[in-house]
């Protein structure tokens, strides 16, 4: 892919600048995944019930292996493109394709799931912009703020890092003094248990749950796309990832655990029907679930008067930039995967003037604005409201987006463990400073191997999940399959026609490749050691060949 | 803020704050375990204990490897 072709260059040319420090690499990642619990803890609420603490236990358990997973490969393998790559060196072109067309489905959704929760978040403190009672208002700003943040990648403007890094800073520091006042002063483990025991929700439910859960946990692979801009990515990721890891693990388990074990300081209003409601039912019910977080902040004694003031839009600011995450990773995926001819080669036109990828940006900011209007409708029109009725269960709004977006992710996780064992397999000379914990070292093909056995822990939990997504989500039962099998027509029609190797691979030298990726990444000694490892294999491969002559 | 997250003063933000951590995670436990003895329904808090304590030691481990000028 991208490193593929990127390491192909000579070194003189111009290449993406190492300025990624330990802490922009942690930020990097913060700014995309930290914005998750914010949108993924109401519609967990809403669905999981009493059980919301497992729900986010489970996919916080996948969620542990898919960052050891990335944290290993983003080590070894320090180039952009992520999951994409890793997918299109360990199993082939087709499931490359697949891989990253699945997570062009996450972006593509990210765009709009996002800038979506962004206004919802902002409607806490302007009203008018509530989807529930001014749809028409919502959907006009979210269309108006993608297609700003579509005009604002052509033209070339992104946030600026150090905003990104403070930014991050500040929701961390913001969400654990949440955390630490609700847990101080409101947090109950009677009512938590009291709570579990008796809003225990139905096995549908909780698989519903379960994997609307994983959503929060979407974004880890951001570190690993920034890997190719990292100081000594091959020491630095490992850190920056595992203290990551943690901290989300952490946010999520205590955002549900406190939101079904609080006590609020304020009394929570009743439904529409006038009944008492709880406060898991209050952040879970479809006018809050978009700003969870921001409606729980307020009910935290003492520090929930500021925090109802500033937390929406502390919100929507990190949502924004995770929203801009997903514009400007789509566009770069398809630009690197036309660039190994994954897709066509439209997707690789720059602006001329700006020299930005205008094609692949339009073309997913176009893909979003579709599944915003998809969204939208059943408020917008009492007849589409009878038939999503009718067909998906009346799941509308950002329902609809979470369950695509689970779909995409579960289906580009699941191909990014079996990459990883293909590489333990059939790369073992690429040096590897970390590795997931658990491995069972066995001979492969004359070489020493170890195969990780927490990758097939990952692999089952995050298959897992998919097939609870297939089984609780019409929508994502239909879209998301539908989307992956055009794609593969679609890349099956352009191979075909271009002559290129439609189900198999073109050839790749990815001993060179992994040779400049190491070199570029200043990991001199990694470079030194996978030649060592290479000779040892080659030499070992030509005494066997003498020996059977 | 780069200038901040280099400086000593910050890394022994952290080291506090990871202790911090293993503190309220430990704390966790123990209430969630009293209130409900060993039961499934404790579990969710007690992994989020574990992760807090977990959180700290890596904090820990990041101030020692600092202090030896790891990059």
């Amino acid at each position: 892919m991208a490193a593929a072709s990127l390491a192909a260059k000579p070194a003189a040319e111009p290449s993406l600048r190492r300025s990624v420090t330990p802490w922009g690499s942690f930020s990097w990642g913060y700014s995309d995944v930290g914005a998750d619990i914010f949108v993924g803890l109401g519609l967990v609420l809403g669905t999981a019930a009493g059980a919301s603490n497992v729900a986010f236990l489970f996919a916080g358990i996948v969620y542990v292996c898919i960052g050891l997973a990335y944290t290993e490969l983003a080590a070894a393998y320090p180039v952009a493109g992520g999951g994409q790559y890793f997918v299109f060196r360990g199993l082939g072109d087709i499931f490359g394709f697949i891989a990253g067309w699945a997570v062009l489905l996450d972006f593509t959704i990210d765009i709009v799931l996002f800038a979506w929760s962004c206004i919802d978040y902002l409607s806490k403190l302007l009203p008018f912009l509530g989807y529930v009672d001014h749809p028409w208002v919502h959907f006009l700003v979210v269309f108006s703020l993608i297609g700003g943040l579509a005009l604002l990648n052509i033209i070339g403007v992104r946030e600026s890092s150090a905003f990104n890094e403070f930014v991050s800073g500040l929701d961390v520091v913001s969400e654990t003094t949440i955390l630490f006042f609700g847990f101080l002063f409101a947090f109950q483990p009677q009512l938590l248990i009291h709570t579990m025991t008796v809003s225990w929700p139905s096995p549908f439910s909780l698989m519903n749950g379960v994997s609307l859960a994983i959503i929060s946990f979407v974004g880890l692979e951001s570190i690993s796309q920034a890997a190719q801009e990292t100081q000594r990515p091959a020491s630095v990721i490992p850190r920056t990832s595992i203290s990551l890891i943690l901290t989300i693990l952490i946010f999520a388990l205590a955002y549900s655990n406190l939101a079904l074990g609080m006590q609020p300081w304020h009394a929570i209003p009743p439904d529409a029907h006038g009944h008492a409601q709880e406060l898991w039912q209050y952040l879970g019910n479809e006018n809050n679930n978009g700003a969870a977080v921001a409606v729980l902040a307020s009910y935290v004694p003492y520090f929930g008067t500021i925090a109802a003031l500033y937390v929406p839009v502390l919100g929507a600011i990190l949502l924004l930039i995770s929203s801009n995450s997903g514009v400007f990773g789509s566009s770069r995926i398809a630009y690197a995967m036309s660039g190994t001819q994954l897709l066509p080669s439209i997707f690789q036109r720059v602006h001329p003037k700006f020299r930005t990828p205008a094609v692949s940006i339009l073309t997913f900011c176009g893909f979003a604005i579709v599944e915003l209007i998809f969204a939208s409708l059943p408020r917008l029109s009492a007849p589409v409201k009878a038939i999503y009725a009718r067909l998906f269960r009346g799941e509308d709004g950002i329902t609809f987006l979470g369950d695509l977006y689970a779909f995409g992710a579960a289906a580009s996780y699941s191909f990014v463990f079996i990459a990883l064992i293909a590489l333990r397999l059939n790369d073992s000379q690429s040096p590897r400073r970390f590795k997931m914990p658990f491995n069972v070292p066995f001979t492969f093909k004359g070489n020493r191997v170890e195969f990780p056995l927490v990758a097939v822990i990952g692999f089952f939990g995050i298959v897992s999940i998919l097939v609870f997504t297939m089984i609780t989500h019409e929508i994502g039962r239909i879209a998301g399959p539908l989307w992956i099998v055009l794609g593969i027509v679609g890349y099956l029609f352009y191979r075909r026609r271009k002559r290129l190797p439609v189900f198999g691979s073109q050839p790749h030298d990815w001993r060179k490749a992994q040779i400049n990726i190491l070199q570029e990444a200043g990991e001199l000694e990694m470079m030194d050691e996978y030649l060592v490892n290479v000779k040892r294999m080659d030499a070992a491969r030509t005494t066997i060949r003498e020996t059977l002559r | 803020m780069r200038n901040l997250v280099r400086s000593e003063g910050y890394a022994r933000a952290r080291l506090v704050t990871g202790s911090i951590a293993m503190v309220l995670g430990a704390i966790l436990i123990v209430r969630t375990l009293a209130a409900t003895g060993l039961a499934f329904k404790a579990l969710p808090a007690c992994v989020l204990g574990g992760a807090m304590i977990a959180l700290g030691v890596v904090r820990f481990r990041d101030y020692t490897a600092a202090r030896r000028g790891r990059p």
